[in-house]
């Protein structure tokens, strides 16, 4: 696919506001584009926040579900990508609730395998196998310690550091103050670079 | 929570600063501070570690949902489209002829595609007869015209986000040209009346 999704390819490059305000009006191509575009991004924020494939496919779809039926209600358009990112975190964050009133968290550890082995060393790929070792035990002692932490917190985390979102929209999300995101994360740093130090 | 309960180190340094400053040469205190020198490598392997997940994950296939999980969310968008309204072109004594608000929307939205500088956005069709339109504003005088043959008459409302920079009027007179000679190329009828809004600029 390429970066401009399905049905646009008179208008290579289309604001995305623009595409929204057509999802708006009801245009399938135009909404099909806008899941293409933050599917991805939905899935790689749930996973983090669950450790659980088919639960992170779930709030994909009932996110994005959730956004069609909700789309005309949108009064700002360049909202749209952080109004996915607060559906997205607040459904993670619901889940994770009821996991808690049942269980302990449960990690499958197949997930965590195959994720590891197919991806997270490739950034340290062309480098010499001890460093690539080093590097992807240090991405798995991230994960570790990431998984870890309250989930409030450990998604404030995920939403800045690997998904660039502001501390405003981080803070309206989480219902906290940017001031407070900013707290949160700096505990957070903190309290993952310990553990990581520990890991082995 | 406040600022006040960002973690300190046992010297008084925040962690929220050593993070911010990473990227720099340690200060006098740092560089002589074992807790400084300690939690600017603790940190620093963090922001390496950080980088290095953000782009693993990014680009790792298996991080992504499966494509019935696509095909899934459309399905449900497809079956639940908000029927868009229905504009009566034309009517015989042997029925109606009528047309999608969306399907004239898209003739609209193509002829817009050939005005460089312009991305069109929402799109609102309304039609009046000919009788309702002389009654009205465009008719003060109130002459007795028959209407019969004068067809329906078209509003169209199109809003939409221009190139920053662009001479706005001249380009938008060409949209509305454009427009004006598309609708009764598409279905055949006169243009009527085309507001354009431009609500927003963007960067090109």
């Amino acid at each position: 696919m390429d970066d401009h999704g399905p049905g646009f390819e008179a208008e290579p490059d289309l604001d995305e506001g623009s595409i929204v305000a057509r999802a708006q009006d009801g245009d399938l191509a135009a909404f099909e584009h806008l899941v293409i575009t933050y599917q991805d991004r939905v899935f790689r924020l749930a996973y983090r926040m669950l450790n659980d494939r088919g639960q992170a496919e779930d709030i994909v779809q009932e996110t994005l579900t959730t956004s069609w039926h909700g789309l005309h209600m949108l009064a700002d358009v360049d909202a749209f990508g952080g109004w996915i990112y607060r559906l997205a975190t607040n459904k993670c964050l619901d889940l994770l609730r009821k996991r808690s009133t049942r269980a302990e968290n449960v990690t499958n550890p197949d997930d965590i395998r195959s994720v590891t082995e197919t991806g997270t060393t490739r950034a340290a790929a062309g480098t010499d196998p001890a460093h690539e070792a080093e590097w992807s035990a240090q991405q798995d002692g991230l994960t570790a310690v990431l998984n870890t932490l309250p989930p409030a917190q450990r998604a404030c985390w995920l939403l800045r550091e690997m998904h660039g979102r502001t501390y405003a929209e981080i803070g309206a999300t989480l219902k906290i103050s940017p001031t407070a995101v900013r707290g949160t994360l700096a505990r957070a740093r903190h309290q993952i670079a310990e553990g990581m130090s520990q890991w082995r | 929570m406040a600022l006040e309960d960002i973690p300190r180190l046992g010297c008084g340094r925040s962690i929220d600063r050593i993070w911010a400053t990473l990227n720099q040469p340690p200060t006098a205190h740092e560089a002589q501070c074992d807790q400084c020198q300690a939690a600017r490598t603790r940190l620093k392997g963090l922001s390496e570690a950080t980088r290095s997940l953000r782009e693993g994950d990014l680009h790792n296939p298996a991080l992504k949902p499966r494509p019935g999980v696509t095909n899934a969310i459309l399905d449900v968008a497809r079956a639940e489209v908000r029927r868009s309204k229905r504009i009566l072109l034309h009517r015989t004594d042997n029925g109606t002829t009528e047309i999608s608000e969306q399907a004239l929307s898209s003739i609209i939205r193509f002829a817009a595609t050939t005005i460089p500088g312009i991305h069109s956005r929402r799109c609102r069709i309304e039609i009046r007869s000919a009788a309702d339109s002389l009654s009205g504003e465009d008719n003060p005088t109130g002459n007795s015209r028959t209407t019969t043959n004068a067809g329906p008459h078209l509003f169209v409302n199109l809003r939409v986000a221009a190139a920053a920079g662009i001479d706005i009027p001249r380009t938008v007179d060409a949209l509305r040209r454009e427009i004006g000679n598309a609708i009764p190329a598409g279905v055949g009828i006169s243009a009527g009346t085309i507001n354009i809004t431009v609500e927003d600029l963007y960067d090109v």
